[in-house]
């Protein structure tokens, strides 16, 4: 079946079939067959045939572009969308894959969502066949994310022309809930193992150590950097509670939505202070305990996969 | 459109000015000196002053007004083409003063396009093609350039691909123009006039002023050429009769304007008669010039009663014009009385030496000797007189000044003064100006005649004879009247020996710029219509026209589609050879994906089909070798390397599956 513009989503990869790539003159190619019209009716009237020839030439390279402005997008093929899940709320960085045979030159294409979101175009550089473009979507509510239908478009090569298909991938995405910004703390572990656990947010100097990329700026030891001439940091120690149980029940007499969001919370919570814990959600069984961002995920999609109330 | 907006940095905005420059630059050349270096310093102050910021729109609106007004004050308010174009090229200096964003240069650029569009109205020289077409490629190279902005990608493109490109998408659209230049209807009449230039160049003018065509005679630049058909006339016989000139002030000559009823003048022709083709390059005027005397006025152009023939539309293209000339036996063998009284009118108190000295000459002669008399002038011009471009403004009585005090001058001088002479010894005498001579190209089989040839001599009307052609700079200086063909007469003969000078060179460059006038420039409504005459079509017709316009059109844009579908090939031989035969595995479902290396690939073949795998292997392994750790690629194991690659065809499975 061919049509021009998928109804619903389809499954990737899709291939930009010519039949399903608009071309249609920009504002400013509309000023410029304007402009070679006039030149064109003067050099006729004239019978000036210079004027004619450079008109018709102008004007044979402008549809050439309207040709080849296609041409970028013909025979593309949409490999895949994917994203790492996000809380509702942030933005949503969508990798768009796609390829095409190697040989014609691909650039500068952009993606956007088709004007839902107003999010801000990706530009997606096809090299040696292959290239990815990454989309930023706002996302509002946790739970499954469709995809809008995207709209590849180019105005190149001489911005005469807007060359444009959509894709709407099948492709669902993850949000995950929005945490709670304040709250009360995580419940009180159960058992009375407990554990120490190096932890840069704790209280007690534990020990100094040699810098590591990624550790946080305030852990840095300013003083004893600056006597051994190099970057030392802080370790630092808690103690920590046995595991803890995440419940659906003893999340406090708050609303449904709110709940999701404080239960969110205490993931992360627990999950950054390494703490193994039990996520327990009514007409499903326990997930953990466990700890890991393996689990982390597996709770934040749990919860993310509530029931809307 | 939020990207419309987009600012533009110093070096895109330099791209747009340099390609607006290059566009303006022929327009300047069109237009009078201190105008277009007005314009020019105006644009460049502009582009200087700019550069940094926009400049304030009070102070744009001033600059604008301000060159408008000079350049209405020096074309001295004269409206017309190059006045236009003057104006147009006025704004486009100012344009770049609010050049900031992608818009703004798209704009810009746009706009540019119109000054090469005007320069070809006033002119259309080589230097004006040129410079035309360069400036349209970069203009098209920039906008490429802003569509590579607004599209985000930034990465660096050498300025000398963009060009190719820009190349490249000509070359795709050139059939597609092409096929509407030849067969795009022409019209055979303009929709609206053609405004004339404001200000005269020098050339055939219908007034002469003795002493104002020392330019002329300096300007080799070509005036017609002319093809014959059969016989040729004489050197001595080639005076292309242009304007005549009847009325003279004392100072200048001018054309009468002929009342419409005036009957035709009797000529008898003599046995000569030429057939040719005349090319007039574009004039503004429209005085036509033709061989002594024309028989008839051709299609497009009236006879005037004094045989000059006027066409009824500015010659402001190439035109060509089919005619037939014989040189007269007999010229208006008898003259009215009032055209008797107006070839004898001179001014009132003008030039007493020479009305004194025709008097005496009269008494002399008797009064029906009038070829005595022109005899005499003859001789004495012959031997007291000498030929010089050098020559002083004249006074009052110029024809005195020159006849008893100068005695130099060239053929303004000699043809003004003797028919004053005739006129004052009582013969009806007037002044012919044209070209005379000519230089005959024998690469391409016909005389070019130059604006350097421009000519005056003079017509007396003798008893018997009619009017008769007199030249009396011919008596004083008959090379100078005849010199391109005396050139021509010494040079070798053949076409081979002709290859060796430099003239020859300058023949070949004048030929070749023939064959474009022939081909291009000369291409009108009655040229189109005799397009398919190869073919034994008479005449198109303009429905059958469109047709075949509108199916060049379709071929043309089939043509285009596929040429644009065509992938850009590999340019290294081995990699391209590679690719093929990663497609040949294609039918089984096994090409080879982009992202995939070689082993990995032949690997996966081996697993899902063993039986095709065996010598893959092998070649996949060489192409690895080549690619990533020989050393020297290109050479010998490169090609035969191709070879390989080339001579591979993966085994059918099945008899069927043969190709």
């Amino acid at each position: 079946m061919v049509w021009t513009r998928p109804r619903d989503p389809e499954p990737f990869p899709a291939r930009l079939h010519r039949r399903r790539i608009y071309v249609l003159p920009t504002g400013f190619g509309l000023f410029y067959a304007a402009a070679l019209l006039t030149m064109l009716l003067g050099a006729l009237n004239y019978n000036n045939n210079p004027a004619l020839l450079l008109g018709l030439l102008l004007g044979g390279a402008g549809m050439a572009s309207l040709i080849a402005a296609q041409m970028q997008l013909s025979e593309l093929e949409i490999i895949a969308a994917e994203a790492e899940p996000v809380s509702a709320g942030a933005a949503l960085t969508v990798r768009v894959h796609a390829r095409a045979a190697p040989g014609r030159a691909r650039r500068g294409l952009r993606l956007d969502d088709d004007g839902l979101f107003d999010a801000d175009a990706a530009v997606l550089n096809l090299e040696q066949g292959a290239g990815q473009a990454q989309l930023q979507l706002p996302t509002l509510q946790r739970g499954w994310f469709d995809l809008p239908r995207l709209r590849l478009s180019t105005t190149r090569p001489l911005g005469l022309a807007r060359a444009w298909a959509y894709v709407w991938p099948e492709t669902p995405l993850l949000v995950y809930p929005t945490p709670e910004p304040h709250g009360p703390p995580l419940p009180t572990g159960r058992g009375d193992r407990v554990q120490a656990r190096l932890n840069p947010a704790g209280d007690d100097v534990h020990h100094l150590r040699a810098y590591r990329a990624g550790d946080p700026r305030r852990a840095i030891a300013w003083k004893p950097s600056a006597r051994r001439d190099a970057l030392i940091v802080r370790e630092f120690e808690q103690p920590m509670g046995a595991e803890i149980v995440l419940d659906w029940h003893s999340a406090g007499g708050v609303p449904y939505e709110a709940r999701i969001s404080r239960l969110a919370r205490w993931v992360d919570e627990a999950e950054r202070e390494g703490r193994r814990y039990q996520l327990r959600l009514p007409g499903q069984p326990a997930i953990g305990p466990d700890r890991g961002p393996q689990h982390r995920h597996t709770c934040l999609r749990a919860l993310a996969l509530m029931p809307h109330g | 459109m939020a990207s419309a907006a987009l600012a533009l940095k110093p070096h895109h905005r330099a791209w747009a000015l340099l390609a607006a420059a290059v566009c303006l630059l022929p327009l300047l050349l069109q237009l009078p000196l201190t105008l277009a270096l007005s314009i020019g310093g105006c644009a460049l102050a502009i582009a200087v002053l700019s550069h940094r910021q926009p400049m304030p729109g009070a102070l744009r609106l001033l600059i604008a007004l301000g060159l408008i007004a000079l350049v209405l004050m020096l074309s001295r308010f004269s409206i017309g083409r190059d006045t236009g174009c003057a104006l147009l090229a006025a704004m486009l200096a100012v344009k770049p003063s609010e050049t900031f964003t992608v818009r703004d240069a798209r704009s810009l650029l746009a706009f540019a396009l119109f000054a090469p569009f005007a320069t070809f109205l006033l002119d259309q020289g080589p230097l004006s093609l040129l410079l035309g077409l360069v400036g349209a490629l970069l203009v098209l190279a920039t906008l490429q350039y802003l569509a590579e902005i607004e599209s985000g990608d930034l990465q660096p493109v050498p300025a000398r691909q963009r060009l190719w490109s820009i190349a490249r998408l000509l070359a795709i659209g050139l059939p597609l123009a092409l096929a509407a230049f030849w067969l795009f209807p022409r019209l055979g009449a303009p929709l609206w006039g053609i405004p004339d230039r404001a200000l005269a160049r020098t050339g055939l003018t219908d007034r002469m002023s003795p002493g104002d065509w020392v330019d002329l005679m300096g300007d080799d630049r070509p005036a017609l050429r002319a093809r014959f058909f059969g016989a040729t006339p004489r050197p001595q016989q080639m005076y292309w009769r242009g304007p005549v000139l009847w009325d003279f002030d004392g100072r200048t000559w001018t054309q009468p304007n002929w009342h419409p009823d005036i009957p035709e003048t009797p000529v008898v022709p003599a046995r000569d008669r030429w057939d040719y083709e005349i090319e007039l390059e574009p004039t503004d005027r429209t005085q036509l010039v033709a061989l002594d005397l024309p028989v008839s006025a051709p299609d497009g152009s009236r006879m005037e009663p004094d045989h000059n023939l006027q066409t009824f539309r500015p010659l402001n293209g190439l035109t060509r014009w089919r005619m037939q000339s014989a040189p007269p036996a007999q010229y208006q063998p008898r003259l009215p009385r009032d055209v008797r009284q107006y070839a004898l009118q001179l001014p009132q108190g003008f030039n007493p030496r020479t009305l004194a000295l025709a008097r005496q000459w009269r008494q002399e002669a008797g009064p029906f000797d009038d070829e005595a008399i022109v005899r005499r002038s003859l001789d004495w011009i012959r031997r007291d007189f000498s030929y010089t471009l050098e020559t002083p403004l004249l006074g009052r009585h110029s024809v005195d000044e020159f006849l008893f005090d100068r005695k130099a001058g060239f053929c303004e001088h000699f043809s003004s003064s003797f028919v004053v002479l005739m006129r004052a010894a009582g013969i009806p005498a007037r002044v012919v100006t044209g070209y005379t001579g000519g230089y005959r190209n024998r690469i391409g089989d016909y005389w070019l005649v130059r604006r350097s040839d421009a000519h005056a001599w003079a017509e007396v009307w003798l008893r018997g004879r009619g009017w008769s052609r007199v030249d009396p700079t011919a008596a004083v200086a008959p090379e100078r009247v005849f010199d391109t063909l005396q050139t021509q007469e010494t040079a070798p003969d053949g076409l081979l020996a002709s290859f060796g000078g430099a003239t020859s060179l300058s023949d070949v460059g004048d030929w070749l710029r023939r064959g474009w006038n022939d081909f291009v420039l000369g291409f009108d409504a009655r040229r189109q219509q005799q397009l398919l005459r190869p073919f034994g079509i008479e005449r198109i017709d303009d429905r059958t026209l469109v047709l075949l316009l509108a199916l060049a059109a379709a071929l043309g844009l089939l043509w285009m589609v596929w040429l644009s579908r065509r992938n850009e090939r590999e340019a290294d031989p081995v990699l391209r050879a590679w690719h093929r035969l990663s497609r040949r595995y294609r039918r089984f479902g096994l090409e080879r994906e982009p992202f995939e290396p070689p082993s990995t690939w032949v690997e996966r073949i081996a697993a899902a089909r063993p039986d095709l795998a065996a010598d893959l292997r092998m070649l996949s392994q060489r192409f690895s070798d080549w690619r990533y750790a020989d050393g020297e690629p290109g050479g010998r194991s490169a090609r035969a390397l191709t070879m390989a690659l080339r001579a591979h065809r993966p085994p059918a499975t099945s008899p069927g599956e043969r190709r």
